[in-house]
């Protein structure tokens, strides 16, 4: 019987782990979409300082490619829009996991408890 | 050179998240990082001040003779060109070829991003600074350190510290006085109701009210005060109010306020030695005083140790609790005055009057140098235990006992009071001399008063006492202005007042 616990208990732990795991991956990756949204922003301030006159280069690899001003601000406003879209995505996952999280937790207090009333009983038992 | 960590064996340089390295775990930021991001910040803008001023003087030439750094070793002479072409990065793998004068102002305007930012991060560090200072600003009101102190009083009794008003809260087995219930079975329903008192600061008025109280209790519990003690000032004053029994039905509450009275005053007594004034109500005031500031830290552990010797008043019938607070007050006074002069004996032991039978306790005529208690007009049944002259020498007995504790010059006032209460009640029931022996004091009547030439000194009775209605306090009034006379004048007021009341 308190082998049976004892087996549930680590499987549960396992799962917790994991979720763990996640949650914290989906944390750092939304801090980078954080970090990329700022930037953007600031390269759509600068090229709005800018006049035509200025040719705008965009960096494809080892390429500078020319761009048009006008393109490169919708291209960049496009750019923000989806790292918007990203963040909020990351925020519903990041939101959802937690609270898988959170059951988790609770089953495992569940088992332990268990596991140690059973430990309890086979030590008297014996 | 980049700061890592401090740990040995971990050679991180970022420690933003917990990190497990060879069995060890970092965490978050050590000191040096938590300033990091600050410092960071600040060489940025510092980088952009320095770019600034190159971009500036950049265009002076239209060529420059520079040593070209060609690989990490070596430079070779070179010539810088198109000093005034400069393709700026703008972000993102985003590039935009500008003037000097156009970079600079890209340069400004990143430059007041950044401040920005350092500026959001400093209030939000300021934030947390206040809150760690407040912390650290509870804990320290809250803490054995600083000004403030608790001053705490522990409080056997729950009816000492209750006064006037019923408490709720109180719970009817909490106090010590269900012994004397056994004995007086009258007293049981009123002691239960005395413990429902709640404390509470006694203007005059109150007192007043406790007065009348106490003297439809006074009757009833006879017996109580002479109790002691220590763990209840309250205790003392039920059993001397409960000696005096009446056929009132009020004396539930007057118990209660009858020992709140005595709780007061001896913890003002114990509070203030050197006596102030001895008005009751400013002692209730700093008894209050010491309660309330209970709630601060350090703590002062405040108790009451005076136990006032109780006086029963027997009016026989009615506002024998006004006289006893009056006495009360009076006795505080004098207390209060005396200290200093008593026999060695701590002028607050057994000092509290919780009942007019306290009053006949605690003022006792010295005879000779003895102190014999003074004629009580209380019923007998209170004078039990009273210190009112008998010619008993259970009575004698009792005086000593109360003398040791009280002090003589109040036993005088006291005397006095009972002198002039016995008179009234003298003349109300000239029979009843004998059955009044019987109470809580030592039996004496009016007799022996009259013939006593009182030759102890005279009490003071530093306070007068409003008038009050009843006769007994009438009676007072009139015997506690002359009463700091001296003892062969007192006899003729005594003489007088009989007269007078006849």
């Amino acid at each position: 019987m308190a082998e049976a616990i004892h087996k549930k208990l680590q499987s549960e732990l396992e799962k917790y782990q994991q979720l763990q795991k996640d949650v914290s991956k989906s944390m750092s990756l939304r801090q980078k979409l954080e970090a990329q949204l700022t930037e953007n922003n600031i390269v759509k301030e600068e090229l709005a300082l800018l006049d035509c006159q200025n040719t705008v280069y965009k960096l494809i690899g080892p390429v500078l490619v020319k761009q048009d001003l006008d393109e490169a601000k919708a291209t960049v406003s496009k750019r923000l829009e989806y790292i918007n879209g990203e963040i909020q995505r990351y925020e519903t996952l990041l939101k959802e996991m937690e609270r898988k999280s959170e059951q988790h937790r609770e089953v495992l207090s569940s088992l332990q408890q268990e596991y140690q009333r059973a430990q309890g009983q086979a030590v008297g038992k014996v | 050179m980049v700061n890592r960590c401090c740990i040995v064996g971990c050679n991180s340089a970022t420690h933003n998240r917990p990190l497990k390295k060879n069995g060890l775990t970092c965490h978050c930021f050590p000191a040096w990082r938590r300033d990091h991001g600050d410092q960071v910040r600040k060489k940025v803008e510092n980088d952009y001040e320095s770019l600034q001023d190159r971009l500036r003087t950049l265009p002076d030439k239209l060529s420059y003779d520079i040593m070209v750094p060609f690989g990490p070793l070596a430079f070779m002479p070179g010539k810088l060109v198109h000093t005034n072409e400069l393709t700026v990065l703008l972000g993102d793998n985003w590039f935009a070829k500008c003037s000097a004068k156009q970079a600079d102002a890209l340069v400004e305007h990143r430059k007041k991003h950044v401040k920005n930012t350092l500026d959001d991060l400093q209030k939000v560090m300021k934030n947390f600074q206040n809150r760690a200072d407040f912390t650290d600003d509870l804990e320290k009101l809250t803490g054995d350190t600083g000004d403030f102190a608790d001053i705490r009083e522990e409080v056997i009794n729950e009816e000492e510290v209750t006064k006037g008003k019923p408490r709720l809260a109180l719970k009817p087995n909490s106090k010590p006085k269900q012994e004397y219930l056994l004995e007086l079975e009258e007293d049981k329903e009123k002691k239960e109701g005395d413990e429902e008192r709640t404390t509470g600061v006694l203007s005059e008025e109150e007192l007043w009210a406790r007065l009348d109280e106490l003297e439809r209790q006074e009757e009833l519990q006879d017996e109580r005060y002479r109790l002691d003690s220590t763990d209840t000032n309250g205790e003392d004053t039920t059993s001397s109010s409960e000696e005096e029994k009446e056929a009132d039905g009020g004396s539930d509450v007057q118990v209660n306020g009858h020992q709140k009275e005595n709780g007061w005053v001896p913890s003002s007594i114990t509070s203030q030695m050197n006596g102030t004034n001895g008005s009751h109500p400013e002692d209730e005031e700093e008894e209050d005083c010491n309660e309330e500031a209970g709630n601060g830290l350090p703590t002062i552990y405040f108790s009451h140790t005076a136990e006032f010797k109780k006086v029963r008043i027997n009016t026989g019938k009615n506002t024998t609790l006004k006289f006893s607070e009056r006495n009360e007050q009076k006795a505080q006074a004098k207390r209060k005055k005396k200290s200093g002069k008593s026999n060695g004996h701590s002028p607050h032991e057994s000092y509290k009057i919780t009942s007019p039978a306290d009053i006949y306790r605690v003022f006792v005529d010295l005879v000779n140098g003895e102190p014999i208690p003074r004629k009580s007009i209380l019923k007998s049944r209170s004078r039990e235990n009273s210190v009112c002259s008998d010619t008993s020498e259970s009575s004698t007995a009792d005086f000593e006992e109360r003398r040791a504790a009280f002090g003589r010059s109040w036993s005088h006032d006291d005397a006095t009071h009972s002198d002039t209460s016995d008179g009234i009640t003298e003349e109300e029931s000239p029979t009843g001399t004998s059955p009044r022996t019987n109470g809580r004091f030592e039996a004496f009547t009016g007799t022996v008063i009259e013939k006593d030439p009182l030759p102890c000194s005279i009490p003071h009775l530093t306070i007068a006492p409003p008038a009050l209605p009843t006769i007994p306090e009438r009676k007072l009034e009139e015997v506690g202005p002359e009463a700091p006379q001296e003892p062969p004048k007192r006899m003729s007021k005594f003489k007088a007042t009989r007269l007078h009341q006849k």
